[in-house]
C-alpha cells in the first residue's frame, strides 16, 4: 500500500508569476510530478490561513505556495505579508500536530520553469517520504451543507 | 486603607467631577462571584470591589462604550495585562487615548504600561509558570501525539464563542467564522470546523494576543485556548522580538518586511 502512496498536493500559484512559470516549465518540457493540483490566485499574499487548513481538512497531503521573489510583486509588497505569516501557521499547525514539512513557502518567477520544475519534484518527494497526512484521516468530516455548496 | 475603598474614592470623584460617564470596574454578582460592573451613578460607588477573583479582562468593554462620534470618557480598571491590550487598541486606532481613564492596578509582580493613575501593589512575580511547562511538555511530543491532544481539546469545543466575547482583540464587526456566506470556513460543529475556528483565531491574533489569558478562563469546556496563543506570541518573539502591548505598535505580521528582515 505504501508504494503505491501518490500524495495529493495542492499548489497556490500567484498568477503573476510561479503560474506563468508553471507555463514556461511545461513550454520548456521540464518534467514536474502531476501530484500537483494547482491553483491560480491572483497574489501569494491571497492565501489566507483558512485556505491552507482547508485545503490539509479536505485531503491534501501537502500545500505548496509559490510567489513573486521579495521586491517582485505586482502588488508592491503582497508577498512581504506571506513571507510573515506563513511561518507562523506554520509554528501553529505544527504546534497543532501537522508536519510542518507539509506546507512550503517559495518564490518563483515567470522565467523559472526549471526552478518551478525543481521545486515541485522536491516538495513532492520530501511529502512522499513523509507518508499520508493524518491531519484529515483521524477527523470524521462534518456532513453539514456548507452555504454555496462546496462541500 | 484597602485598595477596594481607594478605588472608590477615586471612582467617586471621576463621576462626581463628571471627568468620566462610567467607571467600569469588578461587582460582586450572585452566588458570590465576581462580574463587571458597569457604575454611572456617584452613589453607586460602593458596589466596586478588588479581590483575587477579578480576572476578567475589561479592557473588552472599551470599544462599545467609546464609539467615534461620542464625547464622554470612560474610566477603567485595568489590571498589567489589560493594560497591554489597551495599548494594542490605541495602536489600532479603535479609540483615542483622552477618552480613557485607565486606573492602573500592579499586581503579580507586574506594572500596567498604560496608566492614569496607580493603586496596589507590584509584589512578586509567581514563580511557577504552568503553562510554559506544559508547553515544553506537548513540544517534546510527537506530531501524532500533539495532534491527538488537540484533537481531544477541540472535540469538546461548543462554539459557544465564549473565549471571543473575552478577548478585547476581538472585534470584527461579522466574525469571519460567523459568516454564513464564508465559502472556507464552515459553521458547523464539525471537529474539522472547530479546529479551523480555534486556529484561525489564534492566528487572527498573532502578534496582538496579550496573553492575559480571558479566553482560556472564559472556556465553559476548559480548552486550553491560552497555549495556542501563547504559542505564537514565543515565536513572534523569537522571529521578530515583538511582545504585543508593550508598547503601543501594531503587529509586525500586518506591516511590510524590514531592511534587516529582508
Amino acid at each position: 500500500m505504501t508504494d503505491s502512496f501518490e500524495p495529493k498536493i495542492v499548489g497556490f500559484l500567484c498568477t503573476w508569476c510561479s503560474y506563468t512559470g508553471a507555463d514556461t516549465a511545461g513550454i520548456s518540457r521540464f518534467k514536474s510530478p502531476w501530484n500537483l493540483r494547482a491553483v491560480r490566485v491572483p497574489c501569494s499574499g491571497r492565501v489566507a490561513p483558512e485556505l491552507i487548513m482547508r485545503a490539509f481538512d479536505e485531503g491534501a497531503d501537502g500545500v505548496l505556495v509559490l510567489g513573486c521573489h521579495i521586491g517582485e510583486c505586482h502588488y508592491d509588497n503582497g508577498n512581504h505579508r506571506t513571507a510573515k505569516r506563513l511561518p507562523v501557521l506554520q509554528t501553529l499547525m505544527s504546534f497543532t500536530g501537522l508536519e510542518p514539512e507539509r506546507l512550503r513557502l517559495d518564490w518563483v518567477s515567470a522565467s523559472e520553469g526549471e526552478r518551478f520544475a525543481r521545486i515541485v519534484r522536491e516538495f513532492t518527494e520530501d511529502v512522499r517520504a513523509l507518508g499520508p497526512c493524518d491531519w484529515r484521516q483521524k477527523v470524521p468530516l462534518s456532513d453539514v451543507e456548507m452555504v454555496g455548496g462546496v462541500r | 486603607m484597602t485598595l477596594g475603598s481607594d478605588l472608590q474614592d477615586h471612582a467617586f470623584d471621576l463621576l462626581e467631577s463628571g471627568q468620566v460617564s462610567v467607571v467600569i470596574g469588578y461587582e460582586v454578582g450572585p452566588r458570590n462571584r465576581v462580574r463587571p460592573a458597569f457604575v454611572r451613578d456617584k452613589d453607586d460607588v460602593d458596589r466596586l470591589i478588588w479581590n483575587e477573583g477579578c480576572h476578567h479582562n475589561l479592557a473588552v468593554y472599551l470599544r462599545e462604550h467609546l464609539k467615534p462620534g461620542d464625547t464622554d470618557c470612560v474610566a477603567v480598571v485595568t489590571k498589567p495585562a489589560d493594560s497591554r491590550a489597551i495599548n494594542v487598541l490605541l495602536a489600532e486606532n479603535a479609540f483615542p487615548r483622552d477618552r480613557v481613564y485607565v486606573i492602573g492596578i500592579a499586581c503579580d509582580g507586574e506594572m500596567p504600561v498604560v496608566h492614569d493613575m496607580l493603586l496596589g501593589e507590584r509584589g512578586d512575580t509567581p514563580v511557577s509558570d504552568p503553562r510554559a511547562d506544559e508547553l515544553s511538555r506537548l513540544d517534546g511530543l510527537g506530531p501524532a501525539a500533539r495532534l491527538d491532544y488537540w484533537l481531544s481539546h477541540f472535540d469538546r469545543c461548543i462554539r459557544c464563542y465564549a473565549c471571543r466575547q473575552a478577548c478585547p482583540m476581538c472585534s470584527c464587526p461579522t466574525c469571519l467564522y460567523e459568516r454564513d456566506d464564508s465559502l472556507w470556513v464552515g459553521l458547523g460543529t464539525g471537529l474539522d470546523e472547530k479546529r479551523t475556528f480555534h486556529l484561525g483565531r489564534a492566528f487572527h491574533l498573532t502578534g496582538r494576543c496579550v496573553d492575559c489569558n480571558a479566553c482560556e478562563e472564559a472556556c465553559p469546556v476548559d480548552i486550553p485556548i491560552g497555549l495556542l496563543n501563547r504559542k505564537i506570541a514565543d515565536e513572534m518573539s523569537r522571529s521578530f522580538g515583538h511582545r504585543a502591548g508593550l508598547k503601543p505598535v501594531l503587529s509586525p505580521i500586518i506591516t511590510i518586511l524590514s531592511q534587516e528582515e529582508g
